[in-house]
């Protein structure tokens, strides 16, 4: 299984520590990627909010990128993997944007057909991959831990144009944790927004939503928020000590990690293989817990 | 500040469609916590074709995306939908708008992403980047100047 491996900005600029783990156990699923020479931003954000035209040509251009590579394009992050799913059903429906979209491509020698297979990471690993393959992977599975499952907006909303999982009841992420031997649970607010769109016009909302959702990860007494979303990751991770202040609660700690970083360490691989020393959020209780390499 | 027509709302058929349900409001996280924002009530205002309003004031740019009231709208209206159309035409008409979104658009069509590698920092406070992170460059358009002109020739044309 070979796959044209579509980053995105966020992942390819910051979130080293997804990429790591991703290129570090997907192989070992027998998932081969193929990085994708000349990709530029998906378009969503900024030309979502600025320029329709700008933003399906942006989404067209990797996406036409990949049917010259011949491959199903899988895009690691939720909002790369949306604007690619919204500019497909778009053009499809709008043969004249899509003359228009070509006309612009051409500068560059590109064409996109609208033929392209786009892959999320869910169907990649739960319906693609599976739970025998992943489950004989692991060598160090991660008993006695239960991890709330933070699919993102994105993953699953909106359900018209075609999204990996369900948009009101999503469990392949949930599904994904317990075959790493650990547990999951669904909680009610699982399919709450992380706030991150808002941080470029309201810093202190994003905090104030996203420490909605860590307080009520921490009072369901999960060990963890597991994610596959870079921009959930950014905020829940990497934001963790602003939106204490924000909230108020100094003792609002979460670990967090990216699912692909779980799913490393339950393979058996080092920590720093997988990017974890990246994470900013409390997690060395966790990692002790978990043990192995 | 050039004088621009205001392109034609397409959206506003839609918004004449809205039962005034709740279904978004009681839906969206921001509502919640940045008063006065509201997706039912902005549906009603297009309906009622104030959107000029809305395009000065600056509760169209608090919408985080989230998609709730995309998803659960009954008549399939998508107060999402409406705001990212409202948006397109607030900075085609030059009104204000967070600079963050100038800077976005800049860099994109200057470098082909929204930023640059950072370097990042571990636990530990060690610094890192993509070389001792063992990843390979960052890709970029190969033809950059071919790239740059035609989001620039886009971005100037009269359309939203």
């Amino acid at each position: 299984m070979k796959y044209a491996l579509y980053l995105g900005c966020t992942v390819q600029t910051e979130q080293y520590g997804y990429e790591a783990s991703v290129r570090v156990t997907m192989p070992r699923l027998g998932v081969e990627l193929v990085d994708m020479a000349g990709a530029s931003c998906c378009g969503f954000p900024p030309f979502s909010s600025v320029n329709e035209l700008a933003w399906l040509y942006s989404s067209a251009r990797n996406m036409a990128i990949a049917e010259g590579m011949g491959l199903p394009l899988f895009a690691l992050c939720n909002g790369c993997h949306l604007s690619f799913a919204e500019t497909k059903h778009m053009l499809e429906q709008n043969p004249e944007m899509k003359a228009k979209v070509n006309g612009k491509l051409a500068k560059e020698g590109l064409r996109y057909e609208g033929n392209v297979r786009l892959v999320h990471i869910f169907e990649l690993l739960h319906d693609i991959t599976g739970k025998d393959k992943i489950t004989t992977a692991l060598s160090n599975p991660l008993k006695g831990l239960r991890f709330a499952a933070q699919p993102g907006c994105h993953a699953i909303r909106p359900s018209r144009v075609g999204r990996p999982d369900d948009a009101e009841n999503p469990k392949k992420l949930d599904d994904l944790i317990t075959w790493l031997g650990a547990e999951s649970a669904d909680y009610p607010e699982k399919i709450d927004c992380c706030g991150s769109s808002l941080a470029v016009a309201a810093g202190k909302a994003t905090l104030d939503i996203a420490g909605e959702k860590l307080k009520a990860v921490k009072r369901r007494g999960f060990d963890g928020l597991v994610t596959t979303c870079p921009f959930c990751f950014k905020v829940y991770d990497n934001k963790q000590r602003a939106i204490q202040v924000t909230v108020g609660d100094r003792e609002l700690e979460v670990p967090v990690f990216y699912y692909t970083q779980l799913l490393g360490l339950a393979m058996g691989l080092k920590q720093e293989e997988l990017g974890i020393d990246l994470n900013q959020s409390p997690v060395d209780a966790v990692l002790a817990k978990i043990g192995g390499a | 500040m050039t004088q621009k027509k205001s392109p034609k709302a397409v959206f506003q058929a839609n918004a004449e469609a809205c039962d005034q349900c709740g279904k978004c409001p009681s839906s969206c996280p921001v509502t919640i916590h940045v008063e006065g924002f509201n997706p039912r009530q902005i549906i009603a205002k297009v309906a009622l074709g104030r959107e000029a309003d809305l395009m000065k004031s600056q509760v169209i740019w608090t919408c985080t995306s989230c998609l709730k009231c995309k998803e659960r709208c009954p008549e399939e209206i998508s107060p999402y939908d409406v705001i990212q159309a409202l948006r397109r035409i607030a900075i085609y008409l030059e009104l204000p708008h967070p600079e963050g979104y100038d800077a976005s658009v800049k860099a994109v069509v200057e470098t082909g992403v929204v930023q640059q590698p950072q370097l990042v920092r571990t636990r530990s406070k060690e610094r890192k980047d993509r070389k001792s992170m063992g990843l390979p460059p960052a890709e970029k358009p190969r033809d950059m100047a071919a790239y740059t002109e035609t989001l620039r020739e886009i971005l100037g044309e009269e359309t939203v």
